[in-house]
């Protein structure tokens, strides 16, 4: 089936077989490999991706349903004509040395994006909860909740500043 | 030049070299590789625990369009070499040695045991041709637990072996045992059981290979904890030379013990690729992750305890079984090192040992996160159930046992030196931060509120390295390798076989590379991954930490006094006056001298320089644990049962650990948290559930419960850095020691939350029904 989408700001077509997830369109067929599978039964939250401003687990939707929709991933996160640079949140988790092995990261990123948008002002209880879909075998996840607290923080200064 | 710093990077937090591609997405995982002509496997895979294959028939799913090739077990067979499992006749094993193949041919031996092998254009594909295939199986009995296996009657599962026995039983005796225990003042015996838990690295197994005729070369992909294992593994299956397997691996993700070699699917893969002439992908999804991939700890002890009246533990005798599942490897291992450790740093008199392995239809016991850990668990209930009949504090009756540091130093009775272990120091540090009777006056009141508070405490030693002997000419883990290089371009290059899935050795390593050369970290670059190109190592046993670290030490120091002596041609100086510090080569007492060390490099490279002059700015070092030690501490957790839903919240969590010198800080707490996360899972949540008929009941994450960021509490931790054993190299590991010590920490903690029921815990798995359970069972008058 024929779609038209727009990715991390470009429009794309594709042709993926009705069963085609979103995850799999993504890494198979665009090649933006970031996007990582991990249970396939959207309990883990690896393959989070943002769809029109949600946070969206892209192994439980299909490939043809976000036809039409704005779609995110972890590759579009960088800043404007910085190739592979970081966005403020990416950057305060490398400051928090908020990782291990990496594969569930993306998946934190966007889930933690999709959420500090709606909620720049989340405390620690608020931002466990809202990550509390997503599973990282490595870290106890604190230091996960650090680099969100951080870039909550260092937005809320800058917000300040700017006032 | 105006300054010439003298960074130390060793010691800090220093930020990883592995976040920038990992936070953008551009990490490369197996998954993530495409090959030119790459077909994708996916896995026929029996729905019963045990039973004969009476046929196979794969014809309609060869003639699904897409579906490329179905191998049977027998076809696989016919291509490959039989055997044990890759690991066990890698280590020597000398006891029952199961032969088997890649996928089951005669029968299958667990609820998902592989029987064929779909190759086609996709996964989708391969998964649809799957569906195809039609197995017609007899039902035989299935073997579902170790008290059947051990049962002569029991159906073998192995026709080479007569019985279900993985490891022939076994009994060691250290010190008096009989006397210990005719002499002690009481002598206690209970049953301890440990459920069946595992792996789960959120990444599972995975490869591609790519077999290339002409060349007769097989080339893997793969998610390994060592590439020169799974070349070993491929080779040894696949009937090759070694030399005609080369494995590379990029970012992996996680592993915890699992990704060791290289498993029947992989090896059956790459076999495929063989056949086919084409790559081939096999990415295992979760259901066969957690169905398949392998499971550990389900062990059960029963355990004597010689006890004096005052609260010393004189004596142990325990017998141990392991469940070694089908197609048994590191679990009929297992128990050797449960026996060297299960003193941990207790001066016990005399000890027992007896282990016994039993073969059943369950997915194979494998390595997971401090296979042993179930010593410490034992080690630890023991005590405190000691504590309890005698009413002793929980940290009074460790200080009481622990052993003194002596010079020499104390000898566990089963051999090892504990030479600089700080047992006693994180039990009296865990006292003061806790404020034990400051608790107890808390617990009191929430008691009287209905509330029921628990604290609890273990302590654990694991030997990372562990102690040099005398008698061990090449150190407490053997010899690790590296080769360092100085390249062109003034980066100094480590080849290490460390195979990194976490544990960020690519920023630890250059750290301590770059303060003992005198180059910046980022002039550091440290290659992992290709079997033509590092020494051979392993990933594991939390070895990286003074093995690697250690040769990357002494390694940078040979390095580097060999670009001396070059650079003393060039800045016609001796070597001896020469330094190097924040990338410069320079006199001593004259920084004004300083020429760059990427212009020696260049320099070096230039081929300017006769015969006589070594230019060739290359070293291959070896470092053999030097004086080696103790990693160890003490961690202490309070809880909070609710007695009405059985839901424990973990409500404060402290780590005293001694992992010697820090490399970095932040990498450091970052694996204690992530094995303190998994004990607690494994505790509260987490169980690999088979039912009466060997089916497997927790294939899901509906099923298989993983904590989450609202099941794991602040982890507060503190470091003990008191006893510096080695001139150069006093880091020692740290991967391990949380999943060791966390689950008995919680468990004394509940058990002490319900003291007032008179509930006694003797296993490891206590999810909120079990909780209730045990409340209801429980003999108040305890």
């Amino acid at each position: 089936m024929d779609i038209t989408l727009r990715i991390n700001g470009a429009t794309c077509t594709g042709s993926p077989e009705a069963r085609t997830t979103l995850a799999d369109f993504l890494r198979d067929d665009l090649n933006l490999t970031g996007t990582h599978v991990g249970c396939e039964h959207g309990v883990c939250g690896a393959c989070t991706v943002i769809v029109d401003g949600r946070a969206v687990r892209s192994c439980l939707m299909l490939a043809v349903q976000a036809a039409g929709s704005e779609v995110t991933t972890v590759e579009g996160l960088a800043p404007d004509g910085e190739h592979g640079g970081l966005g403020p949140l990416q950057q305060a988790m490398w400051d928090s040395h908020s990782f291990q092995c990496g594969f569930c990261t993306p998946g934190f990123v966007m889930q933690a994006t999709a959420f500090l948008g709606a909620h720049p002002d989340a405390d620690e209880q608020q931002i466990r909860e809202a990550l509390s879909g997503n599973i990282c075998r490595c870290t106890g996840y604190q230091s996960i909740i650090d680099g969100v607290l951080l870039a909550a923080q260092r937005n809320r200064a800058l917000r300040n500043r700017e006032r | 030049m105006t300054a010439i710093a003298a960074e130390r990077y060793t010691g800090a937090s220093i930020k990883r070299s592995e976040d920038p591609r990992i936070l953008t997405g551009a990490g490369r995982y197996v998954d993530d590789i495409k090959l030119p002509g790459m077909l994708h496997a996916a896995f026929v895979r029996s729905p019963l625990a045990h039973a004969r294959v009476l046929s196979v028939d794969v014809s309609a799913a060869l003639a699904l369009p897409g579906v490329v090739a179905v191998l049977t077990g027998a076809e696989l067979e016919a291509m490959t070499v039989p055997g044990p499992d890759a690991l066990m006749a890698l280590m020597g094993w000398a006891g029952p040695t199961p032969q088997f193949t890649l996928l089951a041919t005669d029968k299958v031996r667990f609820f998902g045991d592989p029987v064929a092998v779909v190759i086609a254009e996709s996964r989708y594909l391969a998964e649809d041709g799957c569906d195809l295939v039609e197995v017609e199986y007899d039902d035989l009995p299935p073997v579902v637990d170790a008290a059947f296996a051990l049962d002569p009657g029991s159906p073998p599962l192995f026709a080479n072996l007569g019985d279900n026995i993985a490891r022939t039983h076994s009994r060691h005796e250290f010190g008096d045992v009989s006397a210990t225990f005719t002499n002690a003042d009481r002598v206690i015996d209970f049953h301890i059981d440990v459920h069946r838990h595992q792996n789960v690295p959120m990444e599972g197994r995975g490869c591609v290979a790519s077999y290339d005729a002409g060349l007769g070369v097989m080339t893997m992909h793969a998610a390994t904890q060592s590439v020169h294992v799974t070349r070993i593994a491929v080779a040894m299956r696949l009937g090759m030379e070694q030399d005609k397997v080369r494995v590379l691996a990029g970012d992996i993700g996680g592993s915890f013990g699992l990704k060791i070699g290289a498993s029947r699917e992989e090896l059956a893969v790459a076999a495929a690729s063989r056949a086919i002439g084409q790559p081939v992908k096999w990415v295992e999804d979760r259901g066969e992750n957690l169905t398949a991939s392998g499971q550990a700890r389900e062990e059960s002890f029963d355990v004597r305890a010689a006890v004096s009246n005052d609260g010393d533990l004189l004596g142990l005798d325990v017998q141990m079984v392991v469940d070694t599942g089908a197609y048994p490897g590191m679990g009929a291992m297992v128990p050797d090192i449960m026996e060297a450790m299960l003193p941990g740093p207790y001066k016990l008199a005399a000890m027992g040992f007896e282990s016994t392995g039993a073969i059943t239809n369950k997915a194979p016991y494998v390595a997971y996160r401090g296979p042993w850990a179930s010593e410490t668990f034992v080690r630890e209930r023991v005590l405190n159930l000691i504590a309890k009949d005698l009413g002793l504090d929980p940290v009074e009756i460790r200080l009481r046992n622990v052993a003194p540091r002596t010079d020499p130093p104390a000898v566990m009775v089963t051999g090892r030196p504990l030479a600089g272990v700080t047992s006693k120091e994180s039990l009296e540090r865990v006292a003061e931060l806790m404020d034990f009777p400051a608790f107890r006056r808390r617990q009191a009141q929430a008691r009287a509120q209905g509330r029921y508070l628990g604290i609890g405490v273990a302590t654990f030693i694991e030997a990372a390295p562990g102690p040099r002997s005398p008698e061990g000419p090449s150190g407490p883990m053997g010899l690790e390798s590296m080769r360092l290089r100085l390249e062109e371009d003034g980066i100094v290059a480590l080849f290490t076989g460390q195979m990194p899935h976490g544990q960020s050795h690519q920023t630890t390593l250059a750290q301590i590379a770059a303060d003992e050369f005198g180059v910046p970290f980022e002039q550091v670059r440290v290659v992992v991954g290709d079997s033509d190109v590092v020494p051979f190592g392993l990933t594991g046993g939390s070895r990286s930490a003074t093995m690697t670290g250690g040769v990357a030490l002494h390694g940078a120091r040979q390095l580097k006094a060999k670009v001396l002596d070059f650079a003393a041609h060039l800045m016609e100086a001796s070597a001896q006056d020469l330094l190097i510090t924040d990338g410069n080569v320079w006199v001593r007492g004259d920084p004004a001298s300083a020429i760059s060390v990427t212009e020696v490099a260049e320099r070096a490279a230039s081929g300017q320089f006769g015969a006589d002059v070594d230019a060739e700015l290359e070293v291959q070092a070896t470092f053999d644990g030097g004086e080696g030690g103790w990693s160890g501490g003490t961690h202490c957790a309070i809880v909070d049962v609710d007695t009405e839903t059985g839901i424990v919240k973990v409500e404060r969590y402290v780590a005293v650990e001694d992992c010697g010198a820090l490399i970095n800080p932040a990498v450091v707490e970052g694996q204690i948290r992530g094995g303190v996360a998994q004990g607690i899972g494994a505790v509260l949540l987490e169980r690999s559930a088979y039912g009466e008929d060997g089916s497997f009941q927790s294939a899901t994450f509906m099923d298989y419960l993983m904590p989450t960021a609202c099941d794991i509490p602040r982890i507060e931790i503190e470091h003990l850095e008191t006893v510096p054993l080695d001139a150069d190299v006093n880091f020692r590991g740290v991967g391990e020691g949380g999943m060791i010590v966390a689950p008995p920490t919680i468990v004394n903690a509940i058990e002490d939350a319900l003291s007032p029921f008179g509930v006694r815990i003797y296993e490891q798995h206590l999810p909120p029904a079990r909780i209730l359970e045990l409340i209801a069972e429980a003999d108040p008058g305890q």
